[in-house]
């Protein structure tokens, strides 16, 4: 069975999920409001349908964009510090099959643990993000990004923190 | 041995300070209706006796608060039951600063506002300015993730944080940056409330101040009106720097204290400040005055004394209030901006009901409501009158699609409102997460995530985006 496919079988409410084996079908916006300056989108929404919503609005997603033509979760699942910063909430799958909320469509937000800047880079092996809620900005406040650097740490105590937390979200390995 | 023995033994003299009178200042933070007396204080004055305390205290299994300033509002630092306090106020070291890349290195007892004080002459500073950085620490503001009145526009403080230091409850030193491939641990740190460990250095971020800065002060004749404006500005596509706002009691409370010019006969106030380069603002100005243009009254700061006299009203909003009535007791709920008036108003119907008086002044433009629901804790009964009144506050930020706290943490303070935003398999990964640093739970244990069964027992159900109880939670 595929990876999706297991998880599919052990996910409660899958149908109502809808979630494909490529999840790129499970698309689109949720719920915009420029006035609140956030858009909450299903994570296999390519990135330029995003921004053509927004920017109907005048409004733009304030980080590196590396490939306009991915789907933002991947980019959140890749993702660094830029686009970090402006998630402000995420509905997960975790490995149990159990689908999760943290964080919120709110600027402000310090109940619990950040899971949702967490999870930002986890490159899909803790959880299957369904949806994702980001601060967007007016496009008069935008200016340059640059590619974010990113170094990687390799000492014992970060890798064993890691895999103790994919084991948090994913205790049955179903995310390789 | 005792851990009271163990800590003498091995720290210098003065380190650890023990009896009712030297741990009394220690008993509790801001929050200051909970008080408990900790078994000793170990003040530390470098990293190694950090260390040192950490691993007596791992291998006697004796909890410990780690503890800032102690201005937190939510009893994060707040002794818990026979634990040592970890106060960091003596590592107040600025280490390094570097202009050029806009960063400073600084130990986790350094003021907030002495980053910004110690790099002025760069002509920089330090963004996130809570209300109360005069006293409180960077570490402090870093394990709460605080806020202040320029977020809105400069972020929080997960994102002027550049990397931190963090000893583990073993320890052992973890080095977390912005750079990192992999998880996103070093948000994780910010707001982890001391749970996960303890931040012994913070490379801050550093903004150049801007060329100017304006405030708008906006007198509304409607709370309504007023809340509408907050919307608008935004919407017209304009972030200002500041967007505050502040109800009749809270105006004439302010007023009062600190003699600014406030209209005395508005139902609301708000403070809107524009920054940049001068011919931004002046233009950004241009086009608020005109969304404001329903305001009672209107006034733009046209020099610094003035901008910072419209401001110290509503810095000094809170001891404001203090001097209004003996106690106060401060909220701290985040909803969408789009119902700040409804919010308002049900707020108001709350007070009536719990026959307590509310003076709001908060961050509007973040949607980040502060009620200070006034009480007499002499009296019979008003605490928990205003304990309960807060509660309701909090759980109606969550079926307004908001969050119970936006700044200053859950603490002990929030446990019976995080039933209310999370369920509790959710409820169940923040306990997981915990017990990945710190798995005999020594680091502040039993605050910022409730206890399963505690949320059973409340009955408390979650609510997630106004869609109410959901018939599935499991009972303990
Ligand atoms: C008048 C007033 C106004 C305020 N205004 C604001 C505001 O505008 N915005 C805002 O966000 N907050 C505000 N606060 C709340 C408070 O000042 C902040 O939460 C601040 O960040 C706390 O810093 P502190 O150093 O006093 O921390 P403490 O109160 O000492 O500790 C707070 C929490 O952080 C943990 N902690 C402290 N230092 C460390 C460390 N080095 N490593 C690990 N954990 C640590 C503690 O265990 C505790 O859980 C206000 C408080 C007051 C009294």
């Amino acid at each position: 069975m595929s990876r999706l496919g297991q998880l599919q079988s052990i996910v409660k409410d899958a149908d109502e999920l809808h979630i494909s084996a490529e999840m790129v079908n499970y698309s689109g916006v949720i719920e915009y409001y420029p006035e609140e300056l956030v858009i909450t989108v299903k994570s296999g929404t390519v990135i330029s349908e995003i921004q053509r919503v927004l920017s109907e609005n005048g409004q733009s997603l304030p980080f590196y964009i590396s490939n306009k033509n991915d789907t933002i979760g991947k980019e959140y699942a890749n993702g660094g510090q830029g686009l970090s910063d402006f998630v402000l909430g995420v509905q997960i799958i975790d490995g149990n099959g159990d689908l999760l909320n943290f964080g919120g469509q709110v600027m402000k937000n310090v109940a619990g643990y950040d899971v949702s800047r967490l999870l930002v880079g986890s490159k899909g092996k803790l959880a299957i993000i369904t949806q994702i809620s980001f601060k967007v900005l007016p496009d008069s406040y935008i200016g340059e990004f640059n590619q974010p650097i990113k170094s990687s740490d390799q000492s014992t105590i970060r890798l064993q923190i890691e895999k103790k937390l994919k084991e948090v979200f994913d205790p049955r390995g179903v995310f390789i | 041995m005792s851990i009271i023995q163990h800590l003498t033994r091995v720290l210098p003299k003065g380190i650890v300070i023990t009896g009712n009178e030297s741990t009394r200042p220690y008993e509790c933070d801001g929050l200051s209706m909970y008080k408990k007396k900790p078994l000793a204080v170990v003040l530390p004055e470098n990293i190694g006796q950090v260390r040192i305390a950490l691993r007596l205290c791992r291998k006697l299994k004796t909890p410990v608060v780690t503890r800032g300033a102690g201005t937190g509002l939510s009893g994060g630092a707040q002794p818990i039951d026979q634990c040592v306090v970890l106060g960091l106020s003596k590592l107040n070291r600025i280490k390094s600063i570097d202009a050029d890349n806009k960063l400073a290195v600084v130990e986790p007892g350094v003021r907030n506002i002495a980053i910004s004080e110690a790099v002025s002459k760069y002509g920089l500073y330090y963004a996130p300015d809570p209300s109360s950085q005069i006293a409180c620490s960077i570490g402090g503001n870093v394990a709460e993730n605080a806020g202040g009145v320029h977020c809105l526009k400069y972020g929080l403080t997960v994102h002027n944080i550049e990397s931190i230091k963090l000893l583990t409850i073993n320890g052992d030193e973890l080095l977390l940056s912005r750079k990192d491939d992999g998880l996103g641990l070093l948000a994780l740190m910010n707001g982890s409330e001391g749970l996960l460990g303890v931040i012994i250095e913070i490379t801050v971020k550093l903004k150049t101040k801007p060329d100017l800065a304006r405030v708008i002060m906006a007198g509304f004749d409607s709370v309504r009106g007023c809340a509408n404006s907050v919307a608008d500005i935004i919407k017209a596509g304009i972030i200002p720097a500041g967007l505050e706002m502040m109800d009749k009691i809270a105006i004439e409370a302010a007023e009062g204290f600190a003699q600014v010019g406030y209209p005395l006969d508005a139902e609301a106030l708000l403070l809107c400040e524009l920054d940049g380069s001068k011919s931004d603002v002046e233009a950004e100005i241009d086009a608020t005055m005109k969304i404001l243009s329903g305001a009672s009254t209107i006034k733009v700061s046209n020099n610094e004394n003035e901008r910072m006299a419209l401001w110290k009203g509503r810095k000094s909003a809170f001891p404001a209030v203090g001097r209004l009535s003996p106690d106060y007791y401060c909220m701290d709920g985040t909803i969408p901006r789009r119902n700040l008036a409804d919010m308002l108003e049900k707020i108001n119907d709350l007070s009536n009901k719990y026959k307590l008086r509310v003076a709001n002044v908060f961050h509007a433009g973040d949607g980040n409501l502060h009620p200070l629901i006034m009480y007499d804790a002499n009296l019979d009964g008003e605490i928990q009158r205003a304990e309960e009144f807060g509660n309701e506050i909090l759980k109606l930020s969550v079926e307004m699609g908001g969050s119970v706290t936006g700044e200053h943490g859950v603490g002990i303070e929030k446990l019976d409102a995080m039933c209310h935003q999370f369920n509790l398999k959710e409820l169940e990964v923040f306990h997981k997460i915990k017990e990945v640093f710190d798995p005999d739970s020594l680091l502040n244990p039993g605050k910022a995530v409730p206890e399963l069964h505690r949320c059973a027992e409340l009955g408390a159900m979650h609510v997630h985006k106004g869609v109410l109880p959901h018939p599935e939670l499991e009972r303990f």
